[in-house]
């Protein structure tokens, strides 16, 4: 009897125990973002986990990866396996490169799980975003991310101090018939007016340097200095450049040499701040000018949309972006922001349905990327998004890391119809020839990493123009040549040949 | 009795030139010594507007306190961090010192019959490691140590090169006969370590420890690598680097983000803010120096064998 009322006891503690098992059985998944400045997401994650409980069924963690931390954090938990990390950011520019890390078995394979579950997904993004994640990993072709929707073409544009530019005599349109090269009377007269402290040329020198000669960023090239050019068609960018589909020592072309040549001799003018041309103070220089408004033209990779933002309209001066070629879509800018699923997840299907749902549902979106509602904004009268200062202080994830910008309402700074004319706009750019094509550098890696570091040693104070190009690029060239350019650019361009006769 | 003591020091005294010289010298180098840190201290009180115009100089056009406003109004975060500093510093040092001379008080023990396999085990650490991934593994996966205060103190709690010089300490101020003597009047292990062979090695130990603190109170590599989502744990010198690294990594990365970096280096702190944090991280160390240094000089002057 005793034992009958042990074993019926036993076997009741089990039921209730399983029972509250059962309760609390959704799985956890994580996702680590990039670019972060999140201190408080208590109030969001609730919202969240009550949002996807049924949709997803699962419960989200949240790793808030900064732009100084992430690359260590991401490389580490995806090559150690950790099963902690589901989902992950990646694209052609962080550490975990999408292409390498696809390559190497890292990601999971996602065609499967789109045939599934993302019809949702499918429809909400372009196809083009959908082909530019289509490569050849370790399962073989294949989606191996998610690929965010966001400014997914490439356009460098003139920054222009335009209330400076009328103080001079000048319009806009004047302005817009010059080119690089007839720069010098615009500086003169500049430093003419504001004195001989005002340094009137605003650049980031890597970003000049493809302004100027036409060059765009090779996907798998060096990473803080490119090596290597391919030269755009400049007035049409579907169509082949000047030279062909073929990568040039990026600085051993005449382009280059014109461009160091003007650009030393603005240098020598007093045009160009010469703390620009040094590494370690070339950013914050520039920012701090930008906010103060204190630069007669500057440089801009431009994302569309940018004029409206706070940093452009708090600069208490008329700016202008004057581009330099329609946008294109190449590589680096259709691999920006994707979001993978690490191998090692132990929730693969929850975690992709939620990357499905947060890129193609609004609320999800909005909830993760502007917070909840009532706490981290509040809709104005035209329904737009105001922001509370206070609380988005403490929540701002990096919008175009999170996935799909496109199903964001617009906010009040952006005005109604700013999300519809911005899809508009990157919906129409073309793609490059080469579009598509990623350089896999692991059989040249050697050689890259030599070159890499010739390269820091000159490359940013040339394009900056404080280094003479009479005497210093003739030596930089003979550096490259001995750290084995050659066999660099060998391998770059067979591969980039298979590319195009492939396809 | 003071006459000759004056005539003592006569004989080894330089004359009045000389010692003019030397102090200069030394007080020029202690001056050099003393000057970057004069210099952050300028900084931090620097206006931004003056950094902006002419960059860092001793001389600012105008002044500020407005980086220790900004510090003060991180609020929560920045006590909380601060704290653990202290809480990481204390805990670890205290924790660490206690497994350095209870490693390798045995070692020097000749009496010890694995003496050679534990030298050994502690020194070959020393020439080759796990590389970060596996350590990584390890740590989190297998130990655990994942956004908790022990991810920040276990990790490194035992430094085979302290291990060493201790082991040496021991062997140059403590002669066996002492431990002998200690023996024959009947102490046991326990009683032989604490009360006769540690008082002879507080200099030793007070470097160790100084090493110790040194390590967990400029430790950010940790909180980097192992922190990801409780970031209540994390300490004061992480904070700073987060900063940093963010800065570093957009001015890097500024060509491939675009208008993004431009948006997310707006909510960079200031200079004058680094500079303000770097001074409250040094602050603390600088204080401790004093009271260490009393025994790590008393450790070079005081030997076992006294003339």
């Amino acid at each position: 009897m005793k034992k009958l009322l042990a074993l019926i006891l036993a076997l009741a503690m089990i039921l209730v125990a399983s029972s509250f098992a059962l309760a609390e059985d959704l799985p956890t998944i994580t996702i680590m973002f990039h670019g972060s400045n999140v201190t408080d997401d208590t109030a969001v994650l609730e919202a969240v986990n009550a949002y996807i409980a049924d949709k997803v069924g699962a419960k989200l963690e949240v790793i808030w990866g900064t732009w100084g931390d992430f690359d260590e954090k991401a490389t580490n938990a995806l090559l150690s396996g950790d099963a902690g990390v589901d989902m992950v950011f990646t694209c052609s520019w962080s550490a975990d490169e999408y292409n390498t890390y696809a390559k190497n078995g890292y990601f999971v394979k996602l065609d499967d799980l789109i045939a599934e579950y993302g019809a949702d997904l499918v429809a909400a993004i372009p196809e083009s975003l959908m082909q530019a994640a289509t490569i050849d990993g370790a399962e073989g072709m294949g989606v191996y991310a998610v690929n965010g929707f966001k400014d997914t073409a490439t356009q460098n544009t003139w920054d222009v101090n335009v209330t400076l530019l009328n103080e001079l005599g000048y319009t806009l349109d004047d302005f817009k018939a010059m080119s690089f090269y007839d720069f010098g009377e615009l500086f003169a007269k500049a430093k003419e007016v504001k004195g001989d402290a005002f340094y009137p040329f605003l650049v980031e020198p890597m970003v000049l340097e493809r302004m100027v000669t036409g060059s765009v960023i090779i996907t798998g090239d060096s990473g803080s200095t490119n090596l290597l050019s391919l030269y755009l068609n400049q007035d049409d960018v579907s169509a082949d450049g000047p030279e062909g589909n073929v990568l040039l020592n990026k600085f051993g072309t005449e382009e280059y040499r014109k461009f160091v040549d003007k650009m030393h001799e603005y240098y020598e003018a007093g045009y160009v701040d010469p703390s620009l041309a040094v590494a370690e103070t070339s950013n914050d220089t520039r920012t701090n000018a930008q906010k103060t408004g204190e630069y007669l033209i500057g440089t801009q990779s431009y994302a569309y949309g940018y004029e409206y933002s706070p940093d452009v309209l708090g600069r208490g001066i008329e700016v202008a972006f004057v581009p330099c070629t329609e946008p294109y879509v190449d590589t680096t800018a259709a691999q920006g922001a994707m979001m993978a699923i690490s191998t090692a997840s132990e929730h693969p299907v929850e975690s992709f349905k939620f990357l499905a749902l947060l890129n193609s549902d609004p609320t999800l979106m909005t909830l993760m990327n502007y917070g909840v509602e009532g706490i981290h904004y509040t809709l104005d009268d035209n329904g737009l998004v105001v922001f509370d200062a206070d609380a988005r202080a403490t929540y701002s994830p990096w919008t175009n890391g999170v996935g799909n910008v496109t199903i964001l309402p617009d906010t009040a700074d952006e005005g109604a119809g700013f999300r519809e004319a911005f899809k508009a706009y990157y919906a129409s750019a073309k793609a490059i020839p080469a579009a598509g094509f990623a350089f896999d550098n692991s059989e040249v890696a050697n050689e890259m990493a030599a070159l890499g570091t010739v390269a820091a040693q000159y490359a940013l104070a040339l394009d900056a123009g404080a280094l003479d190009p009479e005497t210093t690029l003739p030596d930089f060239l003979a550096a490259l040549d001995a750290a084995g350019m050659q066999t660099y650019l060998d391998a770059a361009n067979a591969q980039l040949s298979a590319f195009m006769a492939a396809k | 009795m003071q006459k000759a003591q004056r005539q003592h020091a006569g004989l080894n005294a330089f004359g009045p030139g000389a010692q003019a010289l030397f102090h200069g010298v030394l007080g020029l180098f202690a001056l050099l010594c003393i000057l970057p840190f004069a210099f952050v201290i300028v900084i931090s009180f620097t206006s931004e507007d003056s950094i902006r115009q002419i960059g860092y100089s001793f001389a600012p056009l105008s002044w500020s306190t407005q980086a220790y406003g900004y510090v003060f109004a991180l609020g929560g975060a920045l006590w909380r961090s601060y704290f653990n500093s202290f809480l990481i510093t204390v805990v670890g040092t205290l924790l660490s010192v206690s497994i350095c001379v209870l490693y390798s008080y045995p070692l020097y023990r000749k009496d010890f019959r694995y003496r050679g396999f534990f030298n050994f085990l502690s020194f070959f650490t020393m020439i080759f490691g796990g590389g970060l991934v596996p350590t990584f593994v390890v740590c989190k996966t297998l130990l655990g140590l994942s956004d908790n205060y022990a991810a920040l103190i276990v990790p490194l709690l035992f430094s085979p090169f302290n291990v060493i010089v201790m082991r040496t300490f021991f062997q140059t101020t403590v002669p066996g006969e002492l431990i002998e003597a200690a023996t024959i009047d009947g102490a046991g292990e326990y009683r032989t370590l604490l009360q006769v062979v540690l008082p002879v090695v507080k200099p030793g130990i007070a470097t160790i420890a100084l090493l110790n603190a040194l390590a967990f109170w400029n430790e950010w590599f940790l909180s980097l690598l192992y922190i990801t989502k409780n970031m209540d744990v994390i300490p004061l010198q992480y904070l700073l680097m987060r900063m940093q690294r963010n800065a570093d990594f957009l001015a890097k990365n500024a060509g491939m983000l675009g208008a993004d970096a431009a948006k997310a280096a707006r909510n960079l702190p200031s200079q004058s803010l680094k500079m303000a944090l770097v001074v409250f991280i040094v602050v603390p160390i600088a204080c401790a120096y004093p009271f260490f240094q009393r025994y790590v000089v008393a450790g070079l002057t005081v030997g076992s064998v006294k003339g």
